[in-house]
């Protein structure tokens, strides 16, 4: 076993707020040992960044570090937390380097990026001039920038999400550091620039022989690039050892939560025999992208010439990446967003209604979002949330009456009823998508379309979402459309698949087929960078 | 950029026009000729100096006349300083006017800027607290309260610097029209630099920059300083419209010879064209100044490109 | 993350945004004595006038620029005319201050229509009616509003117009900003595919979302307007004899500062605490309603 390189000894965080301490993390320890790559794994809250901030020396104004952070990568032994500013400097971007979660924010907008990064060798290095120069070309090649000889001209906003934590990653690797903190690195981007930047990480490392200390919610992610793991809950350390013994004896409860939440279970196919309740042929819809006074606009085609069916009870999922119009798509199928083509609900020709006309079908098909901060009106109650639809659909209804249906909305969801004269703000991520769910539920609908309905949560919520939505389906033999980039949610909840890009469809089958046998290279590609070809746990 | 910037000219054409007609026809509607006020006057002596100013004429053809005499530089003549042309005037009046405008924005900024800074960097500290309650009170009190109040105890009280007067630009005479003049605007730069600097201090790439290892005086100046003042700059603009309108009572306050002081005995004495060739004026400084920022802007942001479009 | 995570605990009683943003203001001591300060000081000049012993005009002819004393029963000193101060201030701050809130509630009335139906009815109409104001902004205002006070006499009435047709630009702008950002959330979509009517739509969820930046918006108009209605009077183009304003009151002290400094000062201390004091509870607003800190 290599020696070690940074060692975390009791560290404790306190952040010393106006109405009280709030500890962020308690009693961390652990040992990560030259060239060796260590996870730290949590769900948001658990403290992992704090902890990964702490060791540069970036915590947030508000907060109070005790303990020690050994590091052994200079001279003699330090503690990270008590060195003196001029030192810390010296290591920072040096002999430790880190990049973000936030490849968008990360670089200064202000400055080319070829500049960027010549600033941290002017700072810890000789280098000076053309050899400067011709160093962070080098960079940029190794981290796949094309063309790099332009590209060291360019301002990060001409470049993309990808591109971007490729200029971060040849920052932090200017000066051959010893240790990369990489806090969510990937977090941020598509699921196959994902991939390519995590293959580029591990490349890269075995090139320079670096210790890596990552830091992620996501356990695929861990699986394939750790060689040890740490579990954070709390902001405490819940359980620590080797990637793979974790992985198939994990011991401690949260862990075994953590690992079990993986998606798991498949959704029987419909028969043929069941009745179509939607169908829609050449959908396509644009947006303008220039904004004229007069004469023509240019427009931007975001979803084109789309056919699709769903039957009654039936799964429909649609995966793609940020822009393959997955979304828009199901707004046009709502007529939440303008679309030419057809579109028949229950035989109804729902292209053909204005607003009026749409509006007694609007308690048939309904809509839960992705984001569960933004879908609740922040200045109604929970109750009057609910009891929105019913007004609109049941006007008749007397205001007892109406309670006692949000009240059994509530029940549905698994939400205290008694939690309904509260605001949005005072509930959880969780709680809020349940209470989307149940504001959709109400009407009495036959056909759902959850767009991301599980994105924006904590995996183990994420579960407890999934299971609620299964129940759901059951109980009340609902239709769902199913819109998600996150390919094991799928496999678990869909019958059918249709995979997206650019506006299109680039291959559709039922789930079984599409996951064992996917046709198509996109496909693939995705899935890879999913991690589904490894066994589901 | 270039295309850009003629594309801003031109868009300045209009605005202009608008101002130069809006003025005009106001004028036009006034109750009472110009020359109302006077003794009553004989009434062919009053139709001869009608005819003379081309005021017996349809309104419309006045309006192609002082649009056509515009074009050539001539805002007409004055109808109470008999002996000048509007543009006279005004010719007579800028250059005392500029240098004023000139020396309150260098001022503003000079001051404003590090005020910000400091107080963001010493953010919740007595420091902080000093200069923003000091900045918050320069927002309050209004230029023509803090010009009185100055001349009072420094030119009267103290009696260091002289309470009015030019003296054809000593710098005594400057001071305290300056420093009347941009109190307000170092107050609002002081408070929009502050918070930008706050922000662009929790910024993703300051921490990028303390994660490279560079000392913090490096991440402020080179870092943070620039974007935090792209909101200064773009607030240039109505800086200098509130130098240019507080010039008005400045001058009137400490008697200045700049255009100022012509406008406001212009418009109490109701001598319509004076009054609108200043307005014209003004309003074509104002369009010409915002292009300038709109530019100086663009020329600061590289996330700005104007040619694509 | 961390600060969100710990306090996300649903708290005990429930608030809704608004009773909780008023709690904020309250701890906001700087704030909460603005406001206080701001009603006495409203009190003060619609009742003052009658508890003071003089009459608007009333000349005392024991008293010509007689210095502020208490036996005299002219609390504030006279001036050159021998008539009370005090009284003459309490008159102009209730004109100061009928016009900030006339003017405001012109530019309010406008702002909010214009803004709300350029930004919910969007593309062509929306970018037209932005052209318009865009222009209006580049025109030198103040001139123009001089103009029409050169043009048109004095007339209070037409103070209020002018300012308000000036001021309310600013206020369409936010409106328009917020109601278009609150258009693309989630809960507006929702709300469409509920099949709520437009009209339910502006009603409960853009007017009651949008309402904290219009607060905040007029908070800071309110001393905005004061400031520009005391500017004219100041050059002498704001209200006419018998009628004064604070502007007037300080540009008559100005003239007679080195015999009489009272009459610069006390006006002119009015006029100050009274914006500042506006400025501070805008301040103390926003930070209270700041969506940030939600």
């Amino acid at each position: 076993m290599s020696q070690p390189l940074l060692e975390f000894d009791r560290l404790r965080v306190d952040f010393d707020l106006p109405n009280g301490t709030v500890t962020a993390v308690k009693d961390v320890s652990f040992t990560l040992r030259k060239g060796e790559t260590l996870a730290l794994v949590g769900e948001s809250g658990s403290g992992k960044s704090i902890t990964s901030t702490a060791v540069m020396g970036l915590l947030p104004e508000l907060a109070r570090a005790t303990g020690t952070i050994r590091w052994h990568g200079g001279s003699g032994d330090e503690n990270l937390l008590t060195v003196n500013r001029k030192r810390l400097r010296a290591i920072r971007g040096n002999e430790i380097s880190m990049i973000f979660q936030e490849p968008m924010t990360s670089l200064n907008p202000m400055h080319r990026v070829g500049r960027q990064i010549r600033e941290v060798l002017h700072k810890h290095t000789p280098l000076r001039g053309n050899n400067a120069y011709l160093r962070v070309v080098e960079l940029l090649e190794q981290v796949g920038i094309p063309e790099p000889k332009r590209r060291i001209d360019s301002y990060p906003h001409e470049l993309s999400g990808g591109q971007r934590q490729r200029v971060m990653i040849a920052m932090a690797l200017a000066c051959e550091p010893q240790l990369l903190i990489a806090d969510e690195p990937t977090t941020a981007l598509d699921v196959t620039v994902q991939a390519q930047i995590l293959a580029l990480l591990k490349d890269l490392q075995a090139r320079y022989g670096m210790a890596i200390l990552f830091i992620t919610h996501d356990l695929g992610v861990v699986r394939h690039l750790a060689d040890s793991v740490c579990v954070m809950q709390h902001g405490e350390i819940v359980e620590a050892g080797a990637t793979k013994a974790l992985f198939q004896a994990p011991q401690h409860p949260y862990t075994q939560m953590l690992i079990d939440a993986n998606p798991s279970g498949h959704k029987a196919a419909v028969p043929d025999s069941a009745p179509v309740l939607l169908t829609a042929q050449h959908i396509g819809v644009r947006f303008p992208i220039t904004k004229r006074l007069f004469g023509p606009n240019r427009y931007f085609e975001a979803v084109k010439n789309i056919d699709l069916t769903l039957r009654k009870g039936q799964t429909l999922g649609i995966v793609g990446e940020s822009g393959s119009g997955k979304t828009t798509l199901g707004r046009a199928l709502l007529r939440l967003v303008k679309s030419h083509g057809n579109i028949h609900f229950d035989d109804i020709d729902v292209g053909q209604l204005d607003r009026a006309g749409m509006r007694p079908l609007r308690s048939r098909m309904q809509v839960v979002f992705q984001d569960p901060f933004g879908s609740l009106s922040p200045r109604m109650t929970v109750g009057e949330i609910i009891g929105e639809g019913l007004r609109v659909h049941q006007p008749l209804l007397r205001r007892a009456e109406r309670d006692d249906q949000v009240i059994q909305a509530l029940e549905e969801v698994a939400l205290d009823p008694a939690h309904r004269h509260r605001y949005p703000h005072e509930f959880s991520g969780g709680q809020r998508q349940r209470i989307a769910i149940a504001r959709a539920l109400v009407v009495k609908p036959e056909f759902l379309l959850l767009d991301e309905p599980t994105s924006a949560l904590d995996r183990s919520v994420q579960m407890t979402v999934i299971k609620l939505l299964r129940d759901l389906q059951q109980r009340h033999g609902l239709t769902y459309l199913f819109i998600s980039h996150d390919l094991a949610v799928v496999r678990a909840l869909a019958d059918e698949v249709i995979v997206m890009r650019q506006g299109e469809i680039i291959e559709q089958n039922d789930t079984q087929s599409l996951f064992n046998a996917p046709r198509e290279t996109y496909t693939r590609e995705l899935m890879r960078a999913a991690f589904l070809d490894s066994p589901a746990a | 950029m270039l295309s850009y910037t003629l594309k801003r000219l031109l868009q300045a054409i209009p605005t202009l026009w608008i101002v130069i007609t809006l003025s005009f026809f106001l004028m036009h509607l006034a109750p009472g000729g110009p020359f109302d006020g006077e003794r009553q006057l004989p009434p062919e002596i009053e139709a001869n100096l009608l005819a003379s100013y081309g005021l017996d004429k349809p309104v419309w053809a006045q309006y192609f006349t002082y649009m056509g005499n515009l074009l050539q530089g001539d805002l007409g003549p004055s109808f109470k300083y008999k002996d000048f042309s509007v543009t006279e005037l005004v010719a007579q009046g800028f250059p005392v006017s500029l240098e004023l405008g000139m020396w309150a924005i260098g001022l503003a900024l000079l001051v404003g800027i590090p005020m910000g800074v400091i107080a963001a960097l010493k953010r919740n500290s007595t420091v902080d607290y000093m200069v923003m309650g000091t900045a918050l009170a320069g927002v309050a009190i209004p230029n023509f309260v803090i010009a009185p109040l100055l001349a009072l105890v420094f030119g009267v009280f103290l009696a260091w610097l002289p309470v009015g007067g030019w003296n054809d630009g000593h710098w005594k005479n400057m001071i305290l029209p300056v420093v009347a003049l941009s109190i307000q605007q170092i107050a609002y730069i002081a408070r929009m630099m502050r918070a930008s600097m706050i922000e662009v201090l929790g910024s993703h790439f300051v921490r990028t920059a303390r994660a490279k290892g560079l000392s913090e005086i490096a991440v402020i100046f080179r870092h943070a300083l620039r974007p935090a003042m792209l909101p200064v700059i773009s607030y240039l603009g109505p800086a200098i419209a509130g130098i240019i309108t507080g010039s008005v009572v400045i001058e009137q306050i400490f008697g200045i010879p700049g255009i100022g002081r012509y406008f406001v005995q212009a418009a109490l004495n109701r001598d319509y064209t004076l009054v609108m060739g200043t307005v014209v004026f003004y309003g074509a400084l104002i369009v010409l100044f915002n292009l300038i920022v709109d530019l100086l802007y663009s020329a600061l942001d590289p996330q700005i490109r104007y040619d694509n479009e | 993350m961390i600060m969100n995570n710990a306090t996300s605990a649903p708290p005990v009683a429930s608030n809704s945004l608004g009773r909780e943003a008023w709690r904020r203001l309250r701890q906001n001591s700087a704030a909460t004595a603005s406001l206080v300060l701001l009603i006495i000081i409203a009190l003060a000049c619609l009742l003052g006038p009658w508890l003071t012993p003089w009459a608007l005009d009333e000349v005392d002819w024991n008293a010509f620029l007689a210095p502020p004393s208490i036996e005299s029963g002219h609390y504030a000193g006279t001036d050159a005319n021998g008539r009370d101060l005090l009284t003459r201030v309490f008159h102009g701050g209730q004109i100061s201050l009928s016009v900030a809130l006339v003017a405001t509630l012109v530019s309010l009335v406008i702002g909010v229509l214009y803004g709300a139906i350029a930004g919910y009815v969007g593309g062509r109409v929306d970018n037209l009616m932005m052209r318009f104001v865009d222009i209006m902004y580049s025109l030198p205002f103040m001139f123009m509003v001089i103009l029409l006070m050169v043009v048109f006499g004095r007339n209070i009435l037409l103070i209020y117009a002018a300012i308000g047709a000036v001021e309310w630009l600013d206020m369409s702008r936010i409106v328009r900003g917020q109601v278009l950002a609150l258009k693309r959330r989630e809960f507006v979509e929702a709300a469409h595919a509920l099949g709520v009517s437009s009209f339910k739509i502006v009603t409960r969820h853009l007017i009651p979302n949008a309402i904290g930046p219009v607060i905040i918006y007029v908070t800071l108009t309110v001393p905005k307007v004061i400031l520009l209605e005391s500017f004219l009077s100041f050059l002498g183009l704001g209200v006419q004899e018998p009628l004064t304003s604070w502007g007037v009151l300080i540009s008559e002290g100005k003239d007679m500062m080195e015999t009489a400094p009272w009459m610069l000062i006390i006006p002119s201390a009015f006029l100050a605490i009274t914006l500042l004091c506006l400025n501070f509870l805008g301040d103390g607003l926003r930070d209270a309603l700041d969506p940030k800190t939600r």
